[in-house]
């Protein structure tokens, strides 16, 4: 990935067999597991800590757990999409349910972040069993439009009907137990590991992370993985050969759900609250930007479209002037992206560096790069 | 601002002290009716372009936001936040009556651009691609309207021939409507004079002929010499107008944020949806039912009042997921 920018400029001089041995791998699910695992290991401590140019990143440590989580549901969401083509404007109902029934089980039940994270993922599992049986009778627009309808009816639900149970705007709050008992998720390191990570916390959404990705890949490179691919492609086509397309489609929105269930979770337990926003359609319609504007169906764009959307929300808005502008400027470039480039940011970057592999294009592409080539650095950093 | 709040308390006081009384139920009927009116305002236009030209456009929430600003620049002098704090009042201060002519007037060329520029690129891609498209130009917008105007509501003045009950020049208040305040009045007729506008459009004009026709086939239509594309563009506007309209008429119901684009087009496309999409007929079934349930809510269970519209929702879709006049043709 980041090595993806850099292995063609040492193509420059070596044989192409670096880069066909760098093809095969790059496509490995053990090279995929070393990536991830050194994403979450390095990121915190590249993007909060790192000794960089500037320094307004520094002590963003908190931003960078809202980031991997915000992933994790960009990923689930982008399993929906990007993989079986259902568009679903109404994600909010997993990621909020699942928020609500982890801080319900915390305070009513038992709290320990393991089982209430478990918890939380079934309820959102669950609420997608129900919202399938109306929502997969029913075609894109219709879909998603009607998915949107029932994450309105649970917020307008849960806001003021069920305002006793889940407390309204001013939430729930939920306090902070070892994990199983023995490891304190708060416990600060000090030392290198300090300089790394920080705390528990941000190992144990990490580890989460790392599981999320490998699991997609599991089942983007399974056979079952390649049905959600035909019934994106023709769904017709699909169920003429003899599929059950509406199992297919039942188990891809469980799936999904369960994993954007699995980040409203996280979020609960990070924040140690569940309000009632995180059912509200912005939920749904902030992962449907970072998952479109990183790029669809593939496994870094949802990562990197997460990352765009808090580096903007998180620290452009912060900035002078310009601040005011980020979510103007991320609508804008979302709505680019949609109109004339569907690959979304990782799709840049792959084909830029598709173009960089050619020889012959080289003098164009310095061209380019001498344009391009600021966002290009970003996206890779965003990447990393 | 003031007659606003008294006017909303005497609704309910109505509810609370006359109980099942004609005035009560006079009341009832209005808030049911003016709420159906400006989903319906909203929803036509969507109902129409979803339906024959096979675009959905979430960014038809852009055209009631800017309905509902400029009818706020046209009608009064007020002080916004954002970009134009600085400018003080702002505003032509023509009145009420001024902004809901012109309005129209000003979305009508808007919804024109808008389907130059926007829509007409994308009626051959993929109805996702639609969607998300649109649904990016609405977020912009609305995230332009905070800038420009500041993030806190306004509302509209409400003049005093709009505050109170209705009184007619020559016979005054006509019996029976003494619990219905004016301004609801106002949405409701004429709401149902442009829905009777558009069908009229649909039935007896060429032009609507033209839509129908391109509607069933449009390359058809093209071979017999048929530029559908004008009557696309025409019948586009019209709804963008009528979007105009409804924010003007909405905005002085409720009031103006930068957010209620998406407000208003959430509900507005549930409706399309739960009626059918393309039927008229449907839109307006949907959008009666939805304020009644509305209405309904607000008596029964006020803390239900905005999840029944989806509630609704939902139950029709289960029970007929191709809404409810399933296979209607445009202009019915």
């Amino acid at each position: 990935m980041s090595t993806d920018n850099v292995q063609p400029d040492v193509e420059d001089e070596s044989s192409l067999l670096s880069l066909d041995t760098w093809d095969r791998i790059k496509h490995t699910e053990r090279f995929i597991f070393l990536i991830s695992v050194g994403f979450v290991l390095t990121f915190s401590y590249l993007f909060s800590r790192a000794p960089v140019v500037s320094d307004v990143t520094q002590g963003y440590h908190g931003l960078t757990i809202t980031i991997l989580i915000w992933s994790i549901f960009a990923l689930g969401f982008n399993l929906l999409l990007g993989q079986t083509g259902l568009l679903s404007f109404g994600h909010a109902m997993f990621f909020g349910t699942a928020s609500y029934a982890t801080a319900l089980f915390s305070i009513h039940v038992f709290n320990e972040p393991l089982t209430i994270v478990l918890v939380g993922v079934l309820s959102a599992i669950a609420i997608g069993a129900v919202a399938a049986l109306i929502l997969l009778r029913l075609h894109t627009v219709y879909f998603a439009i009607v998915a949107l309808a029932i994450g309105q009816f649970l917020y307008f639900l849960a806001s003021s009907p069920l305002e006793g149970i889940t407390k309204g705007i001013n939430g729930l709050t939920v306090s902070r137990t070892p994990l199983l008992g023995l490891i304190d998720l708060d416990h600060r390191y000090s030392g290198i590991l300090g300089e790394l990570f920080v705390n528990n916390s941000y190992l144990f959404v990490g580890a989460f992370f790392v599981a999320v990705v490998m699991f997609i890949t599991r089942i983007r490179k399974s056979p079952y993985g390649l049905i959600f691919k035909a019934i994106r492609e023709n769904e017709t086509r699909a169920s003429f050969v003899g599929l059950d397309v509406w199992r297919y489609k039942f188990v891809a929105f469980l799936l999904s759900g369960g994993i954007a269930g699995l980040a409203g979770s996280l979020l609960t337990l990070n924040k140690q609250l569940a309000i009632v926003d995180r059912l509200y359609w912005s939920i749904s319609g902030d992962v449907v930007v970072m998952a479109v504007l990183g790029g669809l169906g593939t496994l870094a764009g949802p990562v990197i479209g997460a990352f765009v959307w808090f580096y903007f929300q998180g620290i452009v808005n912060g900035l002078p002037t310009l601040g005011d502008y980020w979510l103007l400027m991320l609508a804008v470039s979302f709505t680019a992206v949609v109109w004339a480039y569907p690959d979304g940011i990782w799709g840049m970057i792959t084909s830029l560096t598709q173009e960089l592999r050619e020889p012959k294009t080289l003098a164009a592409k310095v061209k380019t790069r001498v344009a391009g080539g600021s966002s290009a650095e970003e996206s890779d950093g965003g990447e990393r | 601002m003031g007659s606003r709040t008294i006017h909303e308390t005497a609704n309910s006081v109505w509810f609370e002290v006359a109980g099942m009384t004609l005035d009560a139920a006079v009341g009832f009927v209005f808030i049911a009716l003016s709420v159906a009116s400006l989903y319906l305002l909203v929803a036509i236009g969507l109902s129409i372009v979803f339906g024959s030209l096979k675009y959905v456009n979430m960014a038809h929430g852009v055209l009631y936001l800017g309905g509902a600003y400029i009818g706020l620049l046209i009608a009064s002098s007020e002080e916004y936040g954002g970009l134009l704090s600085e400018y003080g009042a702002i505003g032509l201060d023509l009145g009420f009556v001024a902004a809901l002519i012109l309005t129209p007037i000003i979305i009508f060329v808007l919804g024109v651009a808008m389907e130059r520029f926007l829509a007409k690129p994308f009626y051959d891609r993929d109805l996702l691609d639609q969607l998300l498209v649109t649904f990016g130009v609405l977020i912009a917008a609305q995230e332009l309207f905070a800038i420009v105007f500041g993030r806190t509501g306004t509302i509209y003045p409400r003049p005093d021939w709009l505050s109170g009950a209705i009184s007619l020049p020559v016979i005054g208040t006509p019996p029976g409507l003494s619990a219905a305040s004016t301004i609801r009045v106002l949405v409701v007729t004429l709401t149902l004079l442009l829905i009777a506008v558009i069908f009229a459009f649909f039935k007896y004009t060429d032009y609507g002929l033209a839509v129908r026709a391109g509607t069933e086939d449009s390359e058809m239509a093209e071979m017999l010499g048929i530029r559908v594309g004008r009557p696309f563009l025409l019948i586009f506007a019209i709804g963008a107008a009528y979007a105009g309209v409804a924010g003007v008429l909405g905005g002085s119901l409720f009031n103006v944020t930068n957010s209620i684009g998406m407000e208003i087009i959430i509900p507005s496309l549930v409706i399309v949806i739960m009626g059918g999409v393309g039927s008229l007929r449907g839109t307006v079934v949907g959008s009666l039912l939805a304020g009644l349930v509305f209405a309904v809510a607000t008596v029964v269970e006020p803390s239900m009042t905005n999840a029944s519209i989806y509630l609704l929702a939902i139950v029709v879709l289960t029970i007929r997921p191709s809404g409810i006049y399933p296979s209607a043709k445009i202009g019915q």
